[in-house]
């Protein structure tokens, strides 16, 4: 009957046959028409709506995705079962102090401590190792990357501090 | 210092062997320090057992934190990817050993009707 293919309205297989007999039972008025309302609804569902008065009214040309739900992740299991550890802590970062002639200068008449450091390192990483390995204020770095592929970080210290006593604490002196 | 054994340290809780860690790692920079200063020998012989020491420790605390975990994950239904079987990547997509097993019912009913027969059977 259904020219769609729509499944009909489950529970509508009785009110065809009160409608066939609803004629003759003209006292029993309001529950015939409210079968006849239920008819309709379902004629209405499995032929389908073609009526003009409730379109949607389009704006635009464009069809733009509906919005649905996005739900946020809630995984059954970590993907990995430990987070690695830094491997590149104050320690791994800053190898080793530079002892040479120039940076003794620049230890005496710049304030400044020469470092090589790793290669991954960038200033701001440079400057927090160097502060929580010595407990000493750094004012500023610069760094070069030597030709023997090493970087060589110029490590200014902070007014307050002398970079001889600092020195000497470290044991590059 | 005494020599770190790892017998020692597998009695540990985790934030002494940390603990432990940093300190040896300090050592290990003040060893370098002197290595650049030129200091004594015995000072540059002790970095090779600073670094065995650091991984020591480094040792134990990722083996107790892996069993640990593979204890907590053992009833569970889903664990995470690195602590199932590796095996092979073949193997991890093969039929499991109940796939294998099962029959259709008509097989089970071949199987029972007409089995394997062992004919001239030696005595």
């Amino acid at each position: 009957m259904a020219p769609k293919g729509k499944k009909p309205v489950p529970s509508k297989p009785a009110p065809k046959e009160v409608k066939k007999s609803a004629p003759p039972k003209a006292s029993s008025g309001g529950v015939v028409k409210a079968k006849e309302k239920a008819l309709k609804a379902k004629k209405n569902v499995v032929r389908g709506r073609h009526d003009k008065k409730n379109r949607k009214v389009r704006t635009s040309v464009h069809f733009r995705r509906p919005k649905t739900l996005k739900l946020p992740r809630n995984p059954k299991y970590p993907r990995k079962s430990v987070n690695r550890t830094n491997k590149l802590d104050q320690y791994a970062l800053i190898k080793y102090p530079l002892t040479t002639e120039s940076a003794m200068k620049k230890i005496e008449d710049n304030n400044t401590l020469v470092f090589i450091v790793d290669k991954r390192a960038n200033k701001p990483m440079i400057k927090q190792a160097v502060k929580k390995l010595y407990n000493i204020d750094v004012a500023k770095v610069n760094t070069l990357i030597r030709p023997d592929c090493e970087k060589k970080a110029y490590v200014r210290l902070a007014s307050d501090h002398d970079g001889l006593d600092v020195a000497n604490k470290i044991g590059i002196i | 210092m005494a020599k770190v054994k790892a017998k020692d340290l597998r009695g540990k809780k985790k934030e002494e062997l940390l603990k432990q860690l940093d300190e040896l790692k300090t050592e290990l920079q003040t060893l370098r320090v002197a290595k650049v200063t030129g200091g004594a020998a015995a000072k540059l012989a002790k970095i090779y057992t600073v670094r065995k020491s650091v991984a020591r420790v480094l040792t134990v605390i990722n083996q107790t934190q892996k069993e640990n975990l593979r204890k907590f994950y053992r009833k569970k239904a889903f664990k995470p990817k690195d602590l199932r079987h590796k095996k092979t990547r073949a193997l991890r997509r093969a039929l499991t050993p109940y796939e294998l097993k099962i029959k259709s019912k008509k097989e089970q009913r071949k199987q029972r009707l007409y089995p394997q027969r062992k004919l001239c059977q030696e005595f």
